[in-house]
Formats: structure tokens, C-alpha cells, sequence
């Protein structure tokens, strides 16, 4: 089966098994990891992405439901060359990152939060993040950054010079 | 990544198209969260699927005077959306939007909770069954309406030809709620449910879900509480009877024994009455 949709902007084919899931496409045709299969099954978070804007598990997506749609990994949202997402450059300011391994996916989910929540509140955020596992940090603190990013309303993009 | 032989995937265009497929031996797939992981429980994914989404009505829900009614394809998200501060649908909302996690109740869908025979720790049935939801499935032969009991009794035979099309909710109850008990360890299902709603009229419809391999009604309980003076009873008393007429055999399962599920019920019986909202103060 042949399946176009865009990736990260660019317009682009699949032609395999409909019932590949998006992650292992997005990692060993794509080359983009990112995103992360850890659990395979839904529940960790790691591997989010955004569909049509939409924070859904890459794990668990078929290529085959993927036609005519949009698809944004974390290297879409920003490569590290171009300007930061402005949650990413929350994260980085308030140095919340540890191993790293939760993070593209938990900026994945909360960046299409925080777009469409501005006023949300922390029980809100936590709401948000309950599909996200991070093993290292707690939580807290990502939480206070993302209070941080809201109270700053719509930070322009910045540098990760800048930060 | 490749397969030996092609899988068809088919985007149904018509309820026939869709029913043909199936015959020829084609999966529904609809949100594919309960599908994706057929590999993680040594089953291969089915060799064919037929995607649903596309038909008319299957995305949509009707928000009627007398009746809601929800397509199959509506994923947990909207359902909990559509339904959320209408009277009489709490313990549906509270079903939808306490399922999974964000991300996955974004996809999962209706038709995939009720499909599922062998996962018995489904949100939306018991919550459904206690609501007095009736089911209506497209097969080669008729449409047939069913009442979740009914349902879940043929559930396994009927889904071998036929496809669920919309979930028909009668606004004649006046309060419901759903209480679960989901465990780190069991991945975060609930290892429990009760799920309670009360009809205009004041009957009390209780049904269980998770405890057993397939969700029922409680009806020793609905009984012992229907003959009490003043509905509904309260959160304590509601419990008490509870215990007196656990009439479950809970199911084993690693990720919590069959005794433990039976014994965490009269608690969350007491949770779902306290959660009740109270019909005098209703507008
Ligand atoms: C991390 C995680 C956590 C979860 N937690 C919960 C939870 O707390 N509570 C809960 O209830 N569920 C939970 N689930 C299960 C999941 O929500 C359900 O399996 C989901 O509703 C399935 O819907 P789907 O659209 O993804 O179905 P699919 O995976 O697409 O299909 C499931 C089955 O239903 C059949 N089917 C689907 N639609 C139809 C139809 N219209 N007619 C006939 N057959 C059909 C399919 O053929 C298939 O056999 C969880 C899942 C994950 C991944
Ligand atoms: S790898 Fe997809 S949710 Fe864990
Ligand atoms: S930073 Fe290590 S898992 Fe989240």
C-alpha cells in the first residue's frame, strides 16, 4: 500500500506493510529518533508525536491511518540550528532535563497543551502529562517550567544561543 | 518491515462496502489501539483490516431532546467533549475522559472499547450497561438494536460478521457516575469498576466491570437498594449492602487477584454514590 502525508513540513511516501507503526518508519526509514519505542504499548509517552496537531503515540499508529495527513516529530519542532519552541526553551532555562530519554516526547505532548490550554492551571498540566513516564526528574520540575513558560504568555521563538 | 504476502487495507465508502469487507475476512480497525499491540500478545495483526472512519455518522454525535447518539468511530476524547455538564451523563464522561491517557483516548474510539471480548477491564462497558445504552450493529442480514446485556452476551458470536454502528443513550437518566480503580501495575487499568445511574423514575441500575472476565449488572445489589426508603441511598449504606450481597467471583490476573477485586468493590460502590449528583438540587 502507498501512503502520503507530510512529515515535519516536507510531503512524503510510504509504500509497505499499512499496519507499520509510525515510530519504527519515522526511525529506520527516516532516520528520525526522536522519538522513542520504549514500551510499544501506549502507556510511557515516549514516542509522541503530532498528528494533525495532535499529541498521539507513534507507537500505536498504523501507516495505513496516516494518509493525507500531518505529521510533526520533535526534530519539526525544532532542530537545535533553527529557533527553539519556546517550551523547549523553558525547559533548557530552567535546566529540567535529565537523562533525556522522556523529553521529546513530553515536549511533544505539552507544546500542543500549552497551545491549546494558555490558561491551564498545574492540575491541568498534570492532567496533561499523565501519558508522559519520566524516571528521572520527578516531575515538578518540568511542571514549574511549564507554569513558567504560561506566565510569560507567547514567548517569541528564541535561539538555543540564547538561552 | 515487509511481509511476505500484502495486507489489504481497505477504506470502507459504504456500510455494504464495509460488511463485504468483513466477510471476506477483513478486521475492523479503528483507532488501533487495542490492535497494535495483537503482536505484544504473540498474535499476529490480521492479514486484512477495513477502516470504518470514512462512513457517514460514524465520527458524529447527535445531541437530540429525547436521545444521544454516538458513532462508533467517536473517540473517547470527544465522547467525554460532547457529553461533559450534561445532566444524567456523568458517569459516561468520567468513563470517557478517565480511560488510558491523553494521547490515547485522542484515538481510541467507541467501537473499539465495546469490540474487544477478551478485554475485560473496558471503562465504557459497565459504564454503557449501567447507563441502559443500546447498541445498534450493522449485519449481512438487518440492523439489530440490542441492550448492552444482550449485547455482551452475543458479543462474540455477533462480531464474528457484523460491525457496531452507533451507541443509542435515552436521556431519561436523572444521575450517574463511575468509580474505577486503576493500579500502577496493572499499567494503569482499573483493576475495579462500578459504574451507577438513576433513572427519572428513581430505579437504580449497577453494573461491574473488570471484576469478571465480562462486565454485568449487580442486580442482588440494585434490589437490596431499591427497597430502601428515600433514593438514592446513602454512600455508607450503599456500601454496607454491597457487602451483603457480593455475589462476584473476581478474576485472577498479574496484575491484581481475583479476591482483591471483589473486596475493593463495596469502596467503590460508597465512591460512585458520593459522586452521585444529588437529584433535588438538580436543575
Ligand atoms: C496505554 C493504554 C491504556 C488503556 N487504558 C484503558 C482504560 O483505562 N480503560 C479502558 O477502557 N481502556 C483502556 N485502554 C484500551 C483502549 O482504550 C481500548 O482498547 C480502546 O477503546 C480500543 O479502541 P480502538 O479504537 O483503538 O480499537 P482498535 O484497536 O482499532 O480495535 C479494537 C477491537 O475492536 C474491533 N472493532 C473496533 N471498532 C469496531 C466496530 N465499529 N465494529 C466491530 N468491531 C470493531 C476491532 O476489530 C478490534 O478487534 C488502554 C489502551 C492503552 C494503549
Ligand atoms: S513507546 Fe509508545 S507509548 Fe511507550
Ligand atoms: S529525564 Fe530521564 S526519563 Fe525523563
Amino acid at each position: 500500500m502507498s501512503v502520503t502525508f507530510r512529515l515535519n513540513g516536507q510531503t512524503t511516501r510510504f509504500h509497505d506493510d499499512p499496519m507499520t507503526p509510525l515510530i519504527d518508519v519515522l526511525r529506520r526509514e527516516k532516520f528520525l529518533t526522536g522519538a522513542k519505542p520504549v514500551c510499544r504499548e501506549g502507556f510511557c509517552g515516549a514516542c509522541t508525536v503530532q498528528v494533525d496537531g495532535e499529541a498521539q503515540m507513534a507507537c500505536l499508529k498504523p501507516m495505513g491511518l496516516l494518509d493525507g495527513r500531518e505529521v510533526t516529530t520533535i526534530e519539526g519542532l525544532g532542530n537545535g540550528r533553527e529557533p527553539l519552541h519556546p517550551l523547549q526553551v523553558a525547559f533548557a532555562a530552567a535546566d529540567v532535563v535529565q537523562c533525556g530519554m522522556c523529553f521529546p516526547g513530553m515536549v511533544m505532548a505539552l507544546s500542543a497543551f500549552v497551545r491549546d490550554h494558555p490558561e491551564a492551571d498545574r492540575t491541568a498540566i498534570k492532567t496533561a502529562m499523565v501519558g508522559n513516564i519520566c524516571r528521572c526528574t520527578g516531575y515538578e520540575r518540568i511542571i514549574d517550567a511549564v507554569v513558567d513558560h504560561l506566565k510569560d504568555g507567547a514567548a517569541p521563538k528564541a535561539e538555543l544561543a540564547d538561552v | 518491515m515487509s511481509q511476505s504476502v500484502e495486507r489489504q487495507f481497505a477504506v470502507a465508502d459504504s456500510i455494504d462496502a464495509a460488511l463485504s469487507a468483513r466477510r471476506s475476512g477483513a478486521a475492523v480497525l479503528a483507532g488501533g489501539t487495542w490492535m497494535m499491540r495483537d503482536p505484544r500478545r504473540g498474535h499476529d495483526l490480521p492479514d486484512a483490516v477495513v477502516v470504518l472512519s470514512g462512513l457517514s455518522g460514524m465520527t458524529d454525535i447527535a445531541i437530540d431532546p429525547d436521545e444521544v447518539v454516538v458513532g462508533a468511530s467517536v473517540t473517547h476524547e470527544a465522547l467525554a467533549d460532547a457529553l461533559r455538564g450534561s445532566a444524567g451523563f456523568e458517569g459516561v464522561v468520567v468513563a470517557a475522559e478517565g480511560a488510558a491517557n491523553p494521547a490515547i483516548r485522542r484515538v481510541a474510539t467507541v467501537g473499539g472499547n465495546l469490540c474487544t471480548p477478551d478485554f475485560s477491564a473496558a471503562d465504557l462497558v459497565p459504564a454503557f450497561l449501567a447507563y441502559g445504552a443500546m447498541v445498534e450493529l450493522a449485519t449481512p442480514e438487518r440492523t439489530l438494536i440490542l441492550n448492552m446485556a444482550e449485547f455482551l452476551k452475543q458479543r462474540r458470536e455477533l462480531l464474528r460478521t457484523a460491525i457496531l454502528t452507533r451507541i443509542h443513550l435515552r436521556r431519561d437518566v436523572a444521575a450517574s457516575a463511575h468509580a474505577r480503580l486503576p493500579l500502577r501495575k496493572a499499567g494503569d487499568y482499573p483493576v475495579a469498576i462500578v459504574s451507577v445511574a438513576v433513572d427519572g423514575e428513581g430505579a437504580i441500575r449497577i453494573a461491574v466491570g473488570s471484576v469478571e472476565e465480562q462486565a454485568r449488572r449487580w442486580t442482588s445489589l440494585e434490589n437490596a437498594l431499591t427497597r430502601l426508603p428515600g433514593l438514592p441511598a446513602s454512600p455508607e449504606r450503599a456500601a454496607e449492602l454491597a457487602r451483603e450481597h457480593m455475589d462476584f467471583s473476581g478474576r485472577d490476573g498479574v496484575e491484581a487477584e481475583g479476591w482483591y477485586r471483589c473486596q475493593v468493590l463495596p469502596a467503590l460502590v460508597r465512591r460512585a454514590f458520593a459522586c452521585l449528583p444529588k437529584l433535588e438540587t438538580r436543575a
